[in-house]
């Protein structure tokens, strides 16, 4: 053993740099965030609780085509059709057992018609397993409640982040361009 | 009254001792139990019992298409989903015989090293808090929700990814995504000094580390330990290096080693020295991203982009039969190993040519690893028991599956 290796040992010198490390972070601004009181949003495109859209007159944008349960991992969506008049394809029942779900964002990407979405809505509890059956009343509810205005317009721009508008062009893509200004 | 000696007639026996620890053992990292026989506080034998997890997971793959079974590989080792998401679409990419564009391969090298991130962060608070110290847990914590938040920023999601598509990625990043990432890099290697000030040359870790779980090389390949556990008994094995998959040929970076026969210290080195690597690697691959598609152009595998889809009839057909029916596939076998941050993750395909899987079998570096765990503790303390679980870095999500 060395004289240093010995002096290092005598004085604590690692546990001291060590202690000093955490008492400069009592001057530090905290980081944790002090949930139910500060809520972070949601950032764009956040997988939640599910909702049915509305068309601009409306209704349902729904066809019942059931590409979303056929796709979904989980088999959480049940849809009942039925035949009507002339034929045309009647959605009797769109069901969502939310309990279920495990929120992969695979039926926003199978439905060939923008009709079912994910809200940024992520704080729900309820006392009973029943509330979270989702039947497409409470679905098309949430639709009013959480995509109420331009936010459901925005919804799919968002959900797919740039890429579906500008597919066929290359332009705007984000590119590394050194650090922010400012930051330097 | 005579009041009498007590005599001791024969000598003074110990008995061994069975206990259980875990499966509710918040040392255990989950639900793992150990059946521990003790002579006093030596254990004589440990006997690992897994399967209290167990979903089926192999077994659900089998009922999905190709496309439809990527979230069941994140609910395997949860804590670096990313990594499973890469793994398994590379194996699917292979069996497909597509590949992704450039763009899309760096973009999965970066989430990939990030999920190694997290997931070393969490192992060293971890490690570090079952072994008595708390403060690294807790700083190590804050950088781990810097990751997680720009997981969401991403993708939508925090934990369960489900980011990486067979043939590329969802989406293409954002702009705003990018210039986090990279003010984050810069800033981590300070982080990782400070979890260094903190516990490398901390008496009380070297005391329970050093010395602590050896295991040779030459037992270390036998056993098929791969990742952290293989590389910290000192052989340079790793996936990235020997198979390039993704972009791992054109960044550069270095295998850390440890010593042969190596303890938990060289597998606490080892692995703090592989996200100073994970760092590097993140960094060339910002400053290095290419512009171009995120997804392969391969409509018969790949699903149509969405705007596409809302307008196009064409479009709209491949969307129902791929979704419906899945890809339709050569029959065949496909076997692909990715370096997740537990050690080697392969996905074993066998394709009848429908589009699902025959047989979807996974090869999980925490089951291999649990299975080393008797030899580990075997003539050590019960404590030392506690530092083993630490230091082979098991998830049961994997290892149970």
């Amino acid at each position: 053993m060395t004289s240093g290796k010995i002096l290092k040992t005598v004085f604590f010198v690692e546990i001291l740099k060590g202690l000093a490390l955490t008492f400069r972070t009592l001057f530090k601004h905290p980081v944790t965030r002090r949930y139910p009181k500060v809520k972070v949003p949601a950032k764009a495109g956040f997988r939640g609780l599910h909702a049915l859209a509305r068309n601009a007159e409306g209704r349902m944008k729904c066809v019942g085509c059931g590409l979303c349960g056929a796709y979904c991992p989980s088999k959480c969506i049940h849809i009942y059709t039925s035949e009507g008049d002339d034929h045309a394809k009647i959605v009797d029942r769109y069901e969502i057992d939310v309990l279920r779900c495990i929120f992969c964002g695979f039926c926003v990407e199978a439905c060939p018609f923008g009709a079912i979405t994910l809200s940024e809505h992520y704080e729900y509890s309820e006392t009973s397993r029943g509330a979270f059956y989702m039947t497409r009343e409470k679905l098309l509810e949430n639709w009013d409640k959480y995509f109420a205005g331009p936010k459901g317009e925005r919804y799919f721009k968002e959900f797919w982040l740039p890429q579906s508008n500008t597919y066929s062009s290359y332009e705007g893509q984000a590119m590394f361009r050194g650090r922010a200004k400012g930051k330097e | 009254m005579e009041h009498s000696e007590p005599v001791i007639e024969k000598p003074f026996e110990t008995k061994e001792l069975t206990i259980s620890m875990g499966p509710q053992h918040p040392a255990t990292h989950g639900v793992l139990r150990l059946v521990l026989d003790l002579d006093g506080e030596n254990v004589v034998k440990c006997t690992p019992y897994v399967g209290y997890l167990h979903r089926g997971v192999e077994k659900l793959g089998e009922n999905r298409t190709y496309l439809a079974a990527l979230p069941l590989s994140d609910r395997l080792d949860y804590i670096s989903s990313m990594n499973n998401n890469v793994g398994y679409v590379n194996a699917v990419e292979k069996l497909f015989g597509i590949e992704a564009p450039e763009r899309a391969k760096y973009i999965r090298t970066m989430v990939a090293e990030m999920g190694r991130l997290s997931s070393h962060i969490i192992w060293l608070g971890t490690h570090v808090i079952d072994i008595g110290a708390t403060t690294p847990f807790l700083l190590a914590m804050t950088e781990r929700e810097r990751i997680l938040d720009l997981f969401e920023m991403l993708c939508g999601a925090r934990l369960t990814v489900s980011y990486p598509r067979v043939g590329g990625v969802r989406n293409d990043i954002s702009q705003e995504f990018l210039d986090e990432l990279y003010e984050f890099i810069l800033e981590f290697p300070h982080r990782i000094d400070d979890y260094e000030t903190l516990v490398t040359e901390n008496r009380i870790w070297k005391d329970r580390t050093v010395g602590v779980g050896i295991i040779s090389a030459k037992e270390a390949v036998n056993w098929g330990l791969t990742g952290g556990m293989l590389r910290g008994s000192g052989i340079d094995y790793d996936v990235r290096k020997y198979v390039p998959y993704d972009a791992y040929d054109k960044v550069d970076f270095m295998i850390p080693v440890g010593k042969d026969p190596g303890d938990c210290y060289d597998r606490y080195k080892v692995r703090v020295e592989e996200m100073r690597q994970a760092n590097r690697i993140i960094k060339q691959c910002v400053e290095n991203l290419p512009a171009g598609p995120v997804m392969a152009d391969a409509p018969k595998f790949t699903l149509p982009p969405k705007d596409l889809v809302l307008r196009d009839m064409e479009h709209l057909i491949h969307q129902f039969v791929l979704i419906t029916k899945g890809p339709s596939v050569a029959e065949g076998e496909v076997y692909v190993g990715t370096e997740v941050p537990k050690g080697e993750l392969g996905f074993y395909f066998v394709s009848d040519g429908t589009g699902k899987p025959y047989r979807m079998r996974v090869r999980a570096p925490s089951y291999v690893h649990a299975s080393v765990l008797p030899r580990l503790c075997k003539g050590g303390y019960v404590a030392d028991v506690i530092a083993n679980i630490g230091t082979i870095d098991i998830v049961l999500g994997e290892c149970d599956r």
